[in-house]
């Protein structure tokens, strides 16, 4: 018999418990990861921000494939229209009003423009940017990479954080089970009271559950000093490339902003079209480099 | 000379004026050493002296002394004696860290610090010691609960203990996977290593064991032979009119049929038991017989009346501050007017009466649950795994329990792996596999 050698083979096919991801070394991951979101969040231009967003989804779909990205850009989309719709009932500024409720209505009433409904947009696509971006490491990772990424003085956290995660599915099912076991013994949902005889059932199991883990981990050592770990997660070449690719991303944003080419964008009062700089526009492409490495593994 | 010596210890738990170990002495050599004794009688307690838990994790006030390997229990850190015991739990599903199995074994090795050269060999040692070299590499979430607990022993394993100590380790498991624990237990007494097990279902393991002990009211005596292990006496009925009824039912989850165009009727003073290999379908029938889930095709009709459903795990519906006020709840709700005390006094619970039902012992837990379930006068009655994880003394009262619900009129449905639990009730028996049901000609069939 022979144990899986390296960090690799058991990585991504663990992730999620369905199908095969590429894989990825997790501190290559979180370093891109950074860099997407420093770039989306330090800029309020669109265009760029779209950029990253575009450079996320297609690194995604070339380490996780597009079938098990579904659900997650179901949820982005969902998100970031809530998103839009909620800056365009709410913001009422603007030169370009679409048109108006009247103002007696409470909350939602006075005029919609284009320009709540531009910056919405463009709010809408920062946090998918962000959703996405981050997404890696819940379809490309198990816990254990991400716990093996972590420098030593957090090994300790990780260990316990990922233990706990693994309590999260019984505490939905104890939920499902309570419920409907307690209906059967006459409950009736009348009211947030009445919940009380299915969540603190749920919430003592819980709770009970966590004793025991933790006696379980207490019973094998857990804290008794520094940690080690069966496999270690080295940068390979590709995985350097990936993160000087990140920093490049970012030190090139931040050169172009300062530099004043890579102007933000405002939409308020009139909507102007966002500007766009070359220079700008490299430094994004740089967050493209997982398309190239992680499609080349898979 | 003895791995682990008990003199004269005596242990309460936080607040409690009764100890839960009363001056217990105790000798444990290599081998196989087996305890046993009724449920919250002090085997858990006992067992986890051994590693420290009691008194570190769970604090209290202990008195007389413990040693394993020349460490004092006292004032040796449980996560210091890991490195000599090794200790397997009953919930195989609550001592997992990692989600790969080799990972997992490794996870106490990197809580010592072994240089990560050293962890691979001894990960495969484990693996290889508690048979599953086979799954190394696999997703936990992906494995049978046997094989969850085996991967449990491994990881206890991978620390090279002097003692393995194990917590009713098949309790939460069906046959198989009990039988696949036992198994390895076995194989590893064979291999000369020290165990010490509490279990209900010893039988298997009685020619490996060099020791018996009993652990009663929190004290220890030797038992030899280990007690419980009594067939449960058979029970005639006199069934009625029909109770309940599935026509052509079919019915699934996520597009996935789980029970295909299934016939099945019961009746009133009748028990029908379920039997069936895991993911069978047993407790999704058990579910549509309630109507706590919909068919997606077929009819199904049920007799007016009651219905008390104990469901998998049913202790997790215990949140009164009292067990006497949870069982008034059921029958307040009912509209029955049977005092509470019929029913704990018949599960042999009226002394704990009015203590909080989480603070009792899993076993007492087991029955207040079937205590808070099953008053008054239910129509229709289904169990699903009612014996997991009970003493012979709550099976006892569990069968007696369900014969008087039967004769009295009840139409009970159980889910169960337990043969004996089948023999001493079943009228039927329906063998529900790969999404069929089928009546048996035996109530002994295997599950």
């Amino acid at each position: 018999m022979a144990l899986r050698g390296g960090n690799r083979p058991v990585s991504g096919s663990s992730a999620s418990g369905e199908g095969v991801a590429t894989p990825v070394n997790a501190r290559a991951v979180a370093a891109w990861s950074a860099a997407c979101l420093f770039v989306v969040l330090f800029t309020t231009n669109p265009a760029y921000k779209a950029l990253v967003l575009a450079a996320a989804i297609a690194s995604l779909a070339a380490g996780a494939g597009l079938h098990r990205m579904r659900g997650l850009l179901t949820g982005v989309v969902l998100i970031a229209a809530f998103a839009t719709l909620l800056n365009f009932i709410s913001a009422h500024l603007g030169a370009t009003v679409l048109f108006e409720l009247p103002a007696s209505i409470p909350a939602v009433g006075g005029p919609y423009t284009l320009e709540a409904l531009a910056a919405g947009l463009s709010g809408g696509l920062t946090v998918g940017a962000a959703i996405v971006a981050a997404a890696p490491f819940s379809l490309m990772l198990a816990s254990h990479d991400v716990m093996d990424a972590l420098p030593a003085v957090l090994s300790r956290t990780g260990a316990a954080i990922a233990a706990s995660l693994n309590l999260v599915p019984s505490v939905s099912a104890s939920f499902v089970q309570v419920s409907e076991a307690q209906r059967l013994r006459g409950w009736r949902p009348r009211g947030p009271r009445s919940w009380a005889e299915v969540i603190v059932p749920v919430v003592l199991t819980s709770v009970e559950s966590s004793i025991q883990l933790a006696e379980s981990i207490e019973a094998r050592g857990f804290g008794s000093g520094p940690r080690t770990a069966l496999k270690s997660s080295p940068l390979g070449s590709s995985e350097w490339l990936l993160v000087a690719a990140s920093a490049a991303a970012v030190i090139t944003f931040v050169a172009a902003h300062v530099a004043g080419w890579a102007a933000d964008w405002y939409p308020y009062p009139a909507l102007a079209a966002p500007q766009v700089d070359v220079v700008s526009i490299a430094a994004c492409l740089f967050l493209f480099a997982p398309v190239v490495i992680w499609r080349s593994r898979a | 000379m003895a791995i682990a010596r008990i003199s004269h210890l005596s242990y309460w738990y936080p607040g409690a004026t009764e100890p839960a170990l009363r001056d217990v002495s105790l000798l444990i050599d290599a081998g196989l050493t087996v305890v046993s004794g009724p449920s919250g009688g002090g085997k858990s307690t006992l067992l986890r002296v051994l590693n420290g838990l009691v008194p570190h994790f769970h604090g209290g006030r202990i008195a007389g002394a413990a040693e394993v390997e020349g460490q004092d229990v006292v004032s040796t850190p449980t996560r210091r004696l890991a490195r000599t015991v090794g200790f397997v739990f009953q919930d195989p599903e609550l001592q997992t860290v990692y989600d790969v199995v080799d990972r997992e074994v490794a996870f106490g090795l990197e809580n010592i610090a072994l240089p990560p050269r050293e962890m691979a060999a001894r990960v495969e040692e484990a693996l290889h010691a508690a048979g599953i070299d086979h799954l190394a590499g696999r997703s936990v979430r992906t494995l049978s609960g046997g094989e969850r607990q085996r991967v449990a022993l491994a990881s206890a394993l991978a620390m090279r203990p002097r003692l393995v100590v194990l917590d009713e380790p098949t309790s939460q498991l069906d046959p198989e996977g009990a039988s696949m624990v036992l198994d390895a237990v076995r194989s590893l007494v064979e291999h000369g290593r020290a165990a010490v097990i509490a279990e209900h279902r010893v039988e298997r393991l009685l020619t490996h064991a060099r020791a018996s002990v009993m652990v009663e009211h929190g004290s220890v005596s030797a038992a030899w032979p280990v007690p419980g292990a009594h067939a449960i006496p058979s029970v005639p009925s006199h069934s009625g009119p029909v109770a309940w009824s599935l026509a052509g039912v079919s019915a699934g989850f996520g597009g996935r049929i789980v029970l295909d165009s299934i016939d099945a009727v019961g009746h009133q003073g009748e028990v029908v038991a379920l039997s069936g290999p895991n993911g069978g379908g047993k407790t999704t029938l058990l579910r549509l017989i309630a109507g706590a889930l919909s068919p997606v095709s077929g009819k199904i009709e049920r007799r007016p009346g009651r219905i008390a459903y104990l469901p998998q795990n049913p202790t997790a519906l215990l949140h009164r501050p009292t067990l006497r006020s949870e069982v008034s709840l059921t029958l307040e709700r009912a509209g029955e007017s049977d005092p509470p005390e019929t029913i704990l006094s018949e599960l042999g619970l009226l002394a704990v009466a009015g203590r909080y039902p989480r603070d009792l012992s899993c076993g007492e837990r087991q029955r207040a649950a079937l205590a808070a379930v099953l008053p008054g006068r239910p129509g229709l009655v289904l169990l699903d795994e009612p014996t997991r994880g009970m003493d012979a003394e709550a099976r006892t009262a569990l069968v007696a329990l369900v014969s008087r619900l039967r004769d009295r009129g009840s139409a009970i449905v159980l889910a169960t792996h337990d043969s004996e639990l089948r023999s001493a009730l079943a009228d039927r028996v329906l063998l529900v596999s790969a999404g069929n049901v089928v009546e048996s000609e035996s109530r002994s069939v295997p599950a």
